[in-house]
């Protein structure tokens, strides 16, 4: 089947002791797309991708992937995980920890060693094949966990927060891989809670908020769903001057002020024309008015609520 | 299965890789040489001539024949000096400066109390010395005997002639129904090496299980590693690999140890000792000991290695780990301890039967049980079941305390909780 999707859960729901993680989730991923799990910390982003790997086991639900009712470690061949915690065996060779890895997924030891030496290459890391992990500086170590990652060409990609803890160098690199991905027509699952990333990144999303879905669709569709009547202002004098315009709520739902411009959801049946008016007549010098779509972070801040927003803020903090 | 064992290759070479792995290999058969050679080194260099003094505050004369007996048969050169009680102290204290000079080696008082009751005091700068004081006991209370007859109206001529006369009790320990050739002592001496070897070896390689563990999960590479492989995978593949490692070892001592025993007496030349093979008392090993003490080994080892890798999972770090093995190890090493007593004591007693039939204390004593007495075959197969059911049972549930453990972080487990992991399914 063509619309196949690669990931599919249906009415999952998993308890901790005392909280549940996630309840009652439905997600599809679609064959060859790029897609982001969001939400704060704490969502159970996490503990999605756990089920998905099955590391863990859901109390309720079903999880397929690629079609079948298979765990994803009998598939561990076609699947590429990086985990949120990352690790590597600090002791080994950095080619032996590759080998090994691969082989683990099932990938014989001839086929292994060349798609290692070739990944190490294609990193940069020509010089490093026969080093031990300790001797790599955090950046190079990062490298080789994408590379164990993707070394054995899976046809779905995991990834854990992969922009967590990397310095700007190695975050473009992650980039660059999953545009490449894209385009090679692997699909990519990865969880993160820095929307900005998300937005350049991804054609699909689910935003998820504890434990339980808040939207999901094609990031196109969801915009438009949430949105669609966002207006950016700047004006010279500081939006202060228009304070009042702001507060007509026969015109304006919401203001929100980020200092040298305001994001400006119109109220129902709002006119940006009248706005773009008002303002006019209030003898502000308009320096920029755009009729736009919101961001995926305001989407995520109104439906997810500000206390998460700020929780999402704060990095490092572990997902449950 | 193929997992297993790239996960098993993988802690195989990279422990027999270590630095640790190099120099406990090295040295073990250093250690052995010194075993075998230290003795004979130590009988050649001892064994001298002791100088001493009689003090005799004896009235009849007892101190003169314990002084004549000490001479002629004792390798002791001993001197007699006669004094009054009542200056005893003055006359010690002045010898005591002569020992402290190496003038002596030390001197002996002998009182009236002495054929009254048996009581004699030897101060010495060798009186921790068991075997000089053994001779010295040995041959003051043949004098003490002499004496005590000769009182009686015995002839002290014949006294000497009946006593001097000495022992050689031989032991020769039974096994099936036939006497061996393995005197009572080298047998002895055999368990306990078993023992040792056994209790050393269970508890490091155990430990090594430990470290394993709790390194893949402070590292976190646990969860990439789980991604691919089934809990059960990584922990067999784990433990199977360190044992081999542990086995691998072993089989390089045994290999050094039979070359050191089968060449001994040139080796002995080499370094300058005149010897012949019978000055090293060292038994011939049966190849039914050596299968008796692999399998023990094999069992034990897996048994408290699941035990370990269970307490490594529900830890977060290596000092939260090192904390939580003492339990385990006490669980290890009191049974031992107790096992070795019994197995010094009443090799035949019921606790000692009985700790060689309790798996956890089967590993460590059986071995020892079958070198120095003779164990049934039923009894063995009985206690190799037992430990094989006891392993099955630990192993079940350490592996889901395992599964569980290993992606867990943070505060550690209360025991409910720990019996909540086992539960689930």
């Amino acid at each position: 089947m063509v619309d196949q999707p690669t990931v599919e859960i249906n009415g999952v729901t998993k308890r901790f002791a005392g909280h549940t993680a996630v309840r009652d989730l439905d997600l599809r991923v679609p064959q060859g797309a790029v897609y982001g799990l969001l939400g704060p910390n704490g969502a159970g982003k996490t503990t999605t991708i756990r089920m998905i790997m099955a590391i863990i086991a859901p109390d309720s639900g079903s999880i397929r992937l690629f079609g079948q009712a298979k765990r994803g470690r009998e598939l561990s061949q076609k699947i590429g995980y990086l985990p949120e915690e990352r690790g590597l065996y600090r002791k080994m060779k950095v080619i032996d920890l590759l080998v090994f890895l691969a082989q683990i997924k099932g990938v014989n030891w001839r086929q292994a060693r060349r798609n290692a030496v070739q990944w190490l290459h294609l990193l940069g890391l020509a010089d490093w094949v026969d080093k031990k992990v300790d001797d790599l500086s955090k950046g190079m170590q990062q490298k080789v966990q994408f590379i164990s990652t993707l070394q054995h060409e899976p046809e779905l990609v995991i990834l854990d927060e992969p922009f967590a803890g990397l310095d700007p160098v190695n975050t473009q690199v992650m980039k660059d891989i999953v545009v490449e991905l894209k385009q090679r027509g692997t699909t990519t699952l990865f969880s993160t809670h820095i929307m900005e990333q998300a937005e350049k990144l991804c054609d699909s999303v689910c935003i998820i908020a504890q434990g339980a879905k808040v939207v999901d669709g094609p990031l196109g569709e969801v915009k438009r769903r949430h949105g669609g009547n966002h207006v950016i202002v700047a004006v010279e004098q500081g939006l202060d001057s228009v304070r009042g315009l702001f507060n007509d709520r026969t015109l304006v739902e919401k203001a929100d002020s980020y200092g040298q411009y305001a994001e400006v959801e119109l109220a129902a049946g709002g006119d940006p024309q009248r706005l773009l008016h008002g303002l006019v007549q209030s003898g502000a010098h308009v320096t920029r008015f755009e009729i736009a779509e919101p961001t995926l972070n305001k989407i995520f801040i109104d439906l997810v609520g500000p206390s998460a927003a700020t929780a999402s803020a704060s990095e490092g903090v572990g997902d449950a | 299965m193929h997992k297993i064992w790239v996960v098993l290759r993988r802690e195989f070479i990279a422990r027999v890789r270590t630095k640790w792995f190099v120099l406990s290999t090295v040295l073990g058969p250093v250690l052995m040489a010194l075993f075998v050679f230290l003795p004979v080194l130590m009988a050649s260099g001892g064994g001298r001539e002791r100088s001493i003094a009689v003090l005799d505050a004896t009235t009849t004369g007892f101190g003169a024949r314990v002084t004549d007996v000490l001479n002629t048969g004792a390798p002791i050169t001993a001197s007699r000096m006669e004094v009054e009680l009542v200056r005893l102290e003055d006359v010690a204290d002045s010898l005591a400066a002569a020992v402290g000079v190496k003038e002596l080696d030390g001197f002996l008082i002998v009182t009236d109390q002495t054929v009254a009751d048996g009581r004699a005091e030897y101060r010495g700068s060798n009186a921790a010395a068991q075997l000089d004081m053994e001779i010295m006991e040995r041959f003051v209370a043949r004098a003490l005997l002499t004496e005590r007859l000769s009182d009686l109206g015995v002839d002290p001529q014949k006294v000497t002639q009946a006593s001097s006369i000495p022992l050689n009790l031989q032991t020769v320990t039974i096994r099936g129904g036939e006497a061996t050739e393995q005197s009572g002592e080298t047998t002895f001496i055999m368990a306990y090496i078993m023992w040792f070897l056994l209790y050393m070896a269970i508890l490091l390689y155990g430990v090594q299980v430990l470290g394993a563990v709790v390194e893949e999960k402070t590292t976190r590479i646990v969860e990439v590693l789980v991604s691919s492989l089934r809990p059960f995978e990584l922990l067999a593949g784990k433990v199977v690999g360190v044992g081999a490692v542990g086995l691998f070892q072993l089989l390089i001592w045994a290999v050094t140890a039979r070359l050191l025993l089968t060449q001994r007496e040139v080796l002995g030349r080499m370094m300058g000792l005149e010897t012949s093979a019978q000055a090293f008392p060292l038994p011939e090993v049966p190849v039914s000991t050596i299968v008796v003490l692999l399998v023990y080994f094999v069992l034990g080892y897996f048994l408290y290695a699941a035990m370990f890798a269970a307490v490594a999972a529900m830890s977060s770090s290596e000092a939260e780990a090192r904390q939580a093995q003492a339990p385990v190890t006490l669980f290890y090493a009191i049974p031992a301890v107790v096992s070795l007593m019994a197995m010094l004591t009443e090799p035949d007693g019921a606790l000692f039967i009985a700790l060689t039939l309790i798996p956890l204390s089967s590993p460590i004593s059986m071995p020892g049980r079958w070198v120095v007495s003779d164990v049934s075959l039923v009894e063995l197969i009985g206690s190799v079941l037992l430990l094989v059911l006891g392993l099955i049972i630990v192993t079940w549930i350490a592996g889901r305390i395992y599964r569980v453990g290993i992606l867990m972080y943070g505060k550690r487990p209360s025991p409910r909780e720990v019996i909540r992991w086992v539960r689930a399914a």
